[in-house]
């Protein structure tokens, strides 16, 4: 009953991120919440390994990483907008920048594996690159360069997409 | 336009759909039930205690019924051994005085 209440506890108070990190990663609700449901099943089997909320948190937080990358390896999901990736007018209405955060979750899309997950910790979890190296298994350096890189990419795509909109050109047909 | 500001904004933490921790605790509920005998080792401690006990008690009672029965036996053989005697005094005394002759 006690390992009931605090698994149901521990669900509650870290659903969010666990949640928001497979979808930014992952870009799909659907699989996002499938993975994000087999890391809390994976939780409560290794319940009595955890020592305390913060532990919890952090082992929640590394292992739906490595999930979430092992889930587009396998497969093989491409940067696209599904159906499920739009969010619905309400929801675009509580976001005003909508459009804009759309595009740049989509460039974050783009990126590659690796420093995709480093962007969306970093900017999303607001870690550090230690805590990130720590994460992921990588040394805090490679974190750096993904961070910088990532960074240069999404400027770069942004400015030319600021000079598209200008020029009247729409990004999505290159008209 | 600060970039980072914008990845701040773009990838803020997003709520799960509404029922997703009800699911997750339900499923776990379900799926990861252990066998009681497993979780419960002082529920099957005292199952097997009580069993012992009971066997115990069962094989002892058993034994005690075993040495009444003997005793009561020795108790029988030893009154059909006393009456036993007594008839053979009051036939001896009656074989004698059927031997003393009628005056």
């Amino acid at each position: 009953m006690f390992v009931a209440l605090e698994f149901a506890r521990l669900v509650r108070a870290n659903q969010s991120m666990v949640f928001s990190v497979a979808l930014r990663f992952l870009r799909n609700h659907e699989v996002a919440e499938e993975v994000s449901q087999d890391v809390f099943l994976q939780l409560y089997q290794n319940l009595g390994r955890i020592q305390n909320e913060a532990h919890a948190a952090w082992w929640l937080r590394r292992t739906i990483c490595h999930r979430a990358i092992d889930e587009v390896r396998k497969r093989k999901l491409r940067p696209q907008i599904g159906l499920d990736s739009i969010p619905d007018p309400a929801a675009a209405r509580q976001e005003p920048d909508w459009l804009q955060n759309e595009r740049l979750r989509r460039f974050v899309e783009a990126l590659p594996v690796r420093p995709r997950m480093v962007v969306v910790l970093r900017y999303q979890e607001d870690l550090d690159p230690t805590d990130i190296a720590g994460l992921l298994g990588i040394p805090v350096s490679t974190v750096k360069s993904h961070l910088h890189r990532s960074l240069a990419v999404l400027r770069a795509r942004l400015a030319r997409e600021s000079a598209r909109q200008s020029e009247g050109v729409c990004y999505e047909c290159g008209k | 336009m600060n970039v980072e500001n914008e990845l701040r904004k773009a990838l803020r933490r997003q709520s799960p759909p509404a029922g997703f921790a009800e699911r997750v605790i339900a499923k776990a509920g379900g799926q990861f039930r252990t066998p009681w005998w497993k979780f419960r080792p002082l529920v099957l401690a005292n199952a097997v205690a009580l069993t012992v006990v009971l066997f115990a008690g069962g094989v002892i009672y058993q034994r005690h019924e075993e040495q009444r029965a003997l005793d009561a036996r020795r108790q029988l053989v030893t009154a059909l051994n006393v009456t036993r005697v007594s008839l053979q005094k009051a036939q001896e005394r009656i074989r004698r005085a059927a031997a003393k002759p009628i005056l």
